[in-house]
């Protein structure tokens, strides 16, 4: 028995919306509700009895209410579920990103009110800079440099309050921001080298922010994972140290260095990855890392032991290596890889 | 490393074999070039070998090992080897890494290796022409 018309369906439209407003007010779904509960009564007013269309429409539409908050609150409660696909996190996880997080809002609360404010709008709430110029009677162009300078302070203002440390000088900060920054000509004036010589806390924070700096183009990162890899990271090590005052010598050092640990990693670790590095500082020179996640070398003192004959010792090539660059530091544990970071400096006038 | 240029070419003149490496070799290709070489030593019946790595930018541990391993093998199978071409900056840089060419005798260049090896061998004639010349590999 056709009990119930479309129109009847149709009728209850006032009442339904006045229901789902009731219990939803003006939350944007509203309308989808009242759609969804007249859809469900037309899809069963075949089966509904005479005069029992109002009484459904009324359970249905709270029915669908009910429905909407329960999928909300389970995605809410499900959501980091679906973002965290990996293994739980190490109890520690939750403390140091509680540390991590603390120190962000000390770096923060440290800024000026006007920085924090032009930094949050532009990062957080996505204003974009021309707007911000707008409302500072400035320029886009002067408000991403401004940007620049903060992002720079609040870089290292984090590094303090996460490490916990006081700069021990006046000096300390104006050259960690000089560092932060990137500004080299910033980094004459306040004699950034100088100082990271002399000061140890800032040497130990600088490093985070000159590796960050180095990033943009003086730097490249070769996957290694069979021979043909081992020629192409030689030849753009070679490449790259070019840049520097290199004479001919010096270039086949650095690519015959290059070689060598990247041999081991194709013979040892089947691959790995090789990062060159162009350093500004302490002095202009180049820094190869060659890591690996391979078994690792058990007795790294007798790998570097030179017996001179490089394939009669363990096979690694390493004391020549040691031998050819300036600086030479092994890492290793057995099972988890192993990392040769070594360094050749440009030669200075003084020899 | 198939249809592209050579990479090495093996010539021979008379009783002698003139490896010349073109290019960077890596260490698959520098294995190649070891067995191809050895075999033609014996399909020519050569008495000497001269391989030329002028070309070569970095001859590194591996590299200096396949070198002294050709000339052994090439030595047990009755030919002298020189090794001609090595750049200062690459002997530089051999002495420091503690890899040099071992016994393998070395000449400044092409023609220094062939007075070496006509020294050594009297009776091996360079006067021949040329008959084979193919690229490598």
């Amino acid at each position: 028995m056709p009990g119930h018309t479309a129109e009847d369906v149709a009728g209850l439209l006032p009442m339904v919306r006045r229901i789902v407003g009731a219990r939803v007010g003006g939350h944007p779904a509203a309308e989808d509700l009242v759609q969804e509960t007249l859809t469900r009564v037309l899809a069963a007013s075949s089966t509904i009895e005479p005069g029992m269309l109002e009484p459904y429409a009324i359970v249905t539409a709270r029915n669908v209410v009910a429905s909407m908050w329960r999928d909300a609150d389970r995605k809410r409660r499900n959501q980091h579920r679906a973002l965290d696909l990996s293994t739980p996190d190490a109890p520690e996880t939750q403390v140091v990103l509680d540390e991590e997080q603390s120190a962000m809002a000390t770096a923060l609360a440290r800024l000026t009110d006007r920085e924090r404010r032009t930094l949050l709008d532009h990062e957080v709430t996505g204003t974009d800079t021309r707007t911000l110029a707008a409302r500072e009677g400035s320029t886009a162009g002067a408000v991403a440099a401004q940007l620049n300078r903060t992002r720079a302070r609040l870089r290292v203002e984090y590094l303090l309050a996460v490490e916990k440390v006081e700069p021990p000088t006046d000096r300390c900060r104006p050259v960690l921001i000089a560092l932060s920054g990137g500004d080299q000509r910033r980094q004459r004036e306040v004699q950034a080298a100088q100082h990271l010589l002399e000061c140890e806390p800032c040497a130990r924070l600088s490093q985070p922010l000159l590796e960050r700096g180095q990033q943009r183009d003086d730097s490249l990162r070769i996957a290694i994972s069979g021979d043909p890899d081992i020629v192409s990271a030689r030849v753009a090590a070679r490449e790259l140290a070019g840049r520097l005052a290199f004479g001919p010598t010096d270039l086949t050092v650095v690519a015959t260095a290059v070689s060598e640990v990247c041999r081991n990693i194709v013979r040892f670790a089947g691959s790995g990855e090789v990062v060159v590095e162009l350093l500004e500082t302490p002095r202009r020179g180049i820094q190869v890392v060659a890591r690996d996640g391979g078994p690792g070398i058990p007795d790294v003192e007798r790998a570097l032991g030179d017996g001179f004959s490089t394939y009669g010792g363990l096979g690694l090539g390493l004391p020549g290596v040691r031998r050819l660059m300036d600086e030479f530091a092994i890492a290793s544990e057995p099972g988890h890889g192993t990392t040769v970071t070594m360094t050749k400096w440009e030669r200075t006038n003084d020899g | 490393m198939n249809g592209g240029p050579a990479l090495v070419s093996i010539m021979r003149q008379g009783s002698t074999l003139i490896a010349s490496v073109h290019t960077a070799l890596d260490d698959s290709q520098l294995v190649r070039f070891e067995h191809d070489l050895v075999d033609q030593i014996g399909e020519h019946r050569s008495r000497g070998v001269i391989i030329d790595v002028a070309a070569l930018d970095v001859i590194d541990s591996f590299a200096a090992l396949t070198l002294r391993r050709i000339a052994e093998m090439a030595r047990l199978r009755g030919a002298l080897t020189v090794v001609v071409g090595i750049q200062p900056e690459v002997a530089f840089t051999m002495v420091r890494l503690g890899m040099g060419t071992g016994d393998v005798p070395t000449a400044l260049d092409l023609e220094e290796g062939l007075a070496l090896l006509a020294a050594h061998a009297p009776r091996a004639r360079s006067g021949t022409s040329t008959d084979t010349s193919n690229g490598y590999p």
